[in-house]
């Protein structure tokens, strides 16, 4: 066989190309492996490497949810004025270290930390204050707290340690935006726009981006709280869950955001991986409203709908449980959370036809959904059955995601869609001035009531959010969405975070952002 | 020749100037704009309106067209609208990993295709050929996505010899042989079908040449089969193949869009996927005028070598 040299010569060379390949091919995943306890004292140095879906895209740098690295590298290169804690809204000190709140509630006096430096060694001072928020409100931005932002009317920043702030009227949520909006570096505001430097003065210094590829930020050693255990974090960039998912799961990552639920749950159930569920960064599932179009404009036709849709199944089935059935906005944490108001409506289709009985025959309804993925598809098909079992017709109608989020904004979406929303689990004032679905002035379901316009305004404008003033105007949103239902809630969806058993404390926001101030690595020797 | 090639270049420019043109009016039919992907699901109607008139999309098409048409042919490629930066910048780091990785799999492909040509030409028994033969087949019928996916589930989770998706952590030149083995499996996804369909042309046409008087002749005289397949037929056969390599070529970088999803790597498919997404004009624009003008030149270089060899093409139109 193979008598020719030269064939000869030319398989040896393969087989032993397979040969060395397969023997030494460990190399480049052995140095991916390393034994985990999570036990003794925290450990100093190494490098975590946390899976990312999509870029950063300074663009988008201040708004929320927008997806990719943004948030995390946000949260981990600069600093807020203030911090909630995960499971309240009760404002924490971070570069802020106390404040006042006068007691009509038109302004607040902020003593800003001293001894602060930017990672470039300027001083933080109260200028920074007022230029962040200038910036915050300025573009190309369009952060969701720009109308709280925009309530501050004047700035008294004379003494660099402390500022006052003066509003328009009460805000209830002014804290919201503090615990949001970032203290940025004026002078290199240009270069943070065009992605070039992100100078902050958060616990880790941003070191280097490989567009669609990694992030590096390193350790700040002259942090205000104590230098991170952590040397280095990089983000390591993907498009697909499943590539993250599989270097989960083959040592090449430590943590990984936003895996498939299916993927989640085998690598948490069966592979050892750590299962994080970040309370306090709800988000709620829903079934969008048009009540102009004419088979919706009946307000028995919405109840009906809110009736037969099977949340329990959608929280179960599709979210494997990681949240809960809801007819409010309101997660658990938030101190509006009323749980006699989640009982209202659940799955009974005898009663969705008995309110269907009287309102004739309904043409077909069109349900749009993003095409991303295949949560939201599964959801639509959900929906689709639920109002088939009472006698509706249901079309669906695939959206990319950015053609869904222009007709969300222009308020396109000829009957029904399905959708995600944020900022109930923030003051709950908030969700009616910050989340455009919940806009009492323009919202894309075209639906507006001076009811709503009014308890809108009574809770943003109360100055303690949790005052019997302010719970009042919380109960008046909840009979506005019960009854009127342009926005039908399905349940509040849990984000989960899955880690490598060496991975130690990690922390979060109310928006998803990871924190790793604290977090540590039982064996950062590992080679990376 | 010069007179040959300065009859052509008008016509290449003159498809360069109408592929800018449908590039940039196609892109624009596309729903959902910028703005939409920049403002997110909170912005207002006033936002959109706002980043609009900052991107000056509220101006005409024609004005917008000719003014990003100057910057282009003063090289000035602008801004991504997503990712910020400079889009030369983008697409060179993007052109880099996706050179490296269809080279790779042009490699693997020819080391493929003369395994299996070779083998099945000189040793032509029936079980060799039915293994052979499925083998091809399997390679050429299996799409990319479940090559891939296989792959990774093999090598890269159940074996773990292999990584399973992205690059070098310190880059692709840091160290050759980790750089071998984060390609291995991506390189192999895309290049295991082009391979495949290189070996059945080659096989093809060495089977041609077999039947050949020379090497008739040369197998009668004593020559073994082995020497007039490696020695003559070879040398015979590969002009041919080479052709048929560079329509393969075409096919290599088209699957790298795919092959660079699955494993995470980062070139100009990628990059192409991102801007599309969200709607990066300017990023998109350059992308696909570069593939169109590298076609462009690719047909160009073809004609010039074919007038070269050809004196009737060269000459033709010239009395």
């Amino acid at each position: 066989m193979f008598r020719h040299p030269r064939l000869r010569i030319l398989v040896a060379l393969a087989l032993t190309t397979l040969t060395v390949v397969g023997a030494t091919a460990c190399t480049a995943v052995d140095a991916q492996q390393g034994p985990a306890t999570r036990t003794g004292p925290v450990q100093r140095g190494g490098e975590l490497r946390v899976g990312v879906l999509g870029d950063l895209s300074p663009s988008k740098f201040l708004q929320i949810g927008t997806g990719g690295p943004n948030g995390d590298v946000l949260a981990n290169v600069f600093d807020t004025l203030v911090t909630y804690p995960t499971d309240s809204s009760t404002p924490q000190p971070s570069l802020a270290t106390s404040w006042t709140l006068a007691p009509d509630g038109r302004s607040l006096t902020l003593n800003l930390r001293e001894g602060v430096h930017f990672h470039d060694g300027k001083p933080f001072t109260s200028r920074d204050v007022q230029s962040s928020i200038g910036a915050y409100l300025g573009g190309p931005w369009t952060p969701q707290f720009k109308r709280t932002a925009a309530g501050i009317t004047g700035f008294d920043v004379h003494d660099p340690h402390r500022v006052v702030l003066t509003f328009a009227h009460p805000m209830s949520n002014i804290f919201d935006l503090l615990d949001s909006a970032p203290i940025l570096d004026g002078d290199t505001l240009d270069e943070l726009k065009a992605g070039k430097t992100f100078n902050g003065t958060g616990p880790f210094r941003f070191s280097s981006w490989t567009p669609n590829s990694a992030i590096e930020l390193v350790r700040n050693d002259d942090y205000w709280d104590g230098a991170p255990p952590l040397k280095t974090v990089t983000f390591v960039e993907a498009n697909d869950p499943k590539s993250l998912y599989t270097r989960l799961r083959t040592g090449q990552l430590d943590v990984a955001e936003q895996l498939t639920t299916q993927d989640q749950e085998l690598a948490t159930k069966r592979y050892g991986f750590t299962d994080i569920e970040q309370t306090g960064a709800e988000a709620q599932i829903y079934v969008g409203v048009n009540v102009e179009n004419p088979a919706l404009a009946d307000p028995r036709v919405r109840k009906a709908i809110a009736y037969a849709v099977d949340r329990d199944r959608i929280i179960d089935d599709v979210y494997r449980g990681s949240g809960y059935p809801v007819n409010v906005p309101w997660p658990k944490t938030s101190p509006a959370y009323d749980e006699a108001a989640n009982t209202t409506y659940r799955r009974d289709v005898a009663k969705a036809r008995d309110l269907l009985r009287g309102v004739g025959p309904i043409p077909p309804i069109r349900l749009d959904y993003t095409s991303t993925g295949t949560t939201y598809r599964i959801i639509a098909e959900i929906v689709q059955s639920n109002l088939r079992d009472i006698g509706i017709t249901v079309n669906l109608q695939p959206n990319e995601e950015t053609v869904q989020a222009k007709k969300l904004i222009g308020a396109q979406f000829p009957g029904l869609w399905i959708l995600q929303h944020a900022f109930a689990q923030y003051t709950p004032s908030t969700l009616a001035v910050t989340a455009y679905p919940f806009n009492a002035a323009k919202n894309s379901s075209n639906y507006s009531s001076p009811e709503y316009t009014a308890a809108s305004e009574a809770a943003w404008a109360t100055a303690d959010p949790s005052s019997p003033e302010a719970l009042a105007a919380y109960r008046r949103l909840d009979k506005v969405w019960l009854n009127d239902l342009f926005l039908i809630e399905i349940g509040v969806v849990l984000a989960r975070l899955t880690a490598a058993p060496n991975v130690r404390d990690i922390a979060w926001d109310h928006r998803q952002q990871l924190h790793f101030a604290r977090t540590s690595l039982t064996d950062p020797d590992r080679k990376a | 020749m010069t007179g040959y090639l300065l009859r052509r270049i008008p016509t290449a420019l003159i498809v360069l100037f109408v592929a800018s043109l449908l590039v940039f009016a196609v892109l624009r039919l596309i729903p959902g704009g910028p703005e939409s992907a920049l403002a997110g699901p909170d912005a207002s109607p006033e936002d959109l309106a706002a980043i609009r008139h900052d991107l000056g999309l509220d101006r005409t098409f024609f004005v917008q067209y000719f003014s990003w048409l100057g910057s282009v042919l003063t090289l000035d490629f602008g801004t991504s609208y997503q990712v910020g930066g400079n889009i030369g910048d983008l697409v060179s780091f993007g052109l880099v990993n996706t050179l490296v990785l269809t080279v790779t799999a042009g490699v693997i492909a020819i080391a493929l295709a003369l395994i299996l040509s070779l083998t099945a030409t000189i040793r032509p028994n029936r079980f060799v050929n039915a293994i052979l033969t499925g083998v091809n087949a399997v390679a050429i019928a299996l799409p990319t996505f479940v090559v891939g996916t296989v792959l990774i589930a093999v090598f890269g989770v159940g074996f773990g010899v292999l990584p399973a998706g992205g690059t070098p952590p310190a880059g692709l030149g840091d160290d050759l042989w980790i750089t071998v083995q984060y390609l291995a499996l991506p390189a192999l996804t895309l290049g295991l079908p082009a391979g495949a369909m290189l070996a059945r042309f080659l096989t093809e046409a060495l089977q041609t040449e077999l039947v050949q008087p020379y090497a008739v002749t040369a197998v009668a005289t004593g020559a073994s089969r082995a020497d007039v397949v490696v020695k003559h037929a070879l040398r015979n056969a590969l002009p041919s193949t080479i052709t048929a390599f560079g329509l393969i070529v075409g096919a290599l970088l088209g699957g790298a869009v795919l092959v660079e999803a699955i494993f995470g790597w980062p070139g100009l498919g990628m990059l192409t996927e991102e801007g599309i997404s969200a709607r990066d004009y300017p990023l998109v624009q350059i992308l696909i005028l570069l593939s169109v003008s590298v076609f462009v030149l690719i047909q160009l270089a073809a004609d010039v070598v074919h007038a070269w060899l050809d004196p009737r093409i060269r000459l033709a139109g010239t009395r």
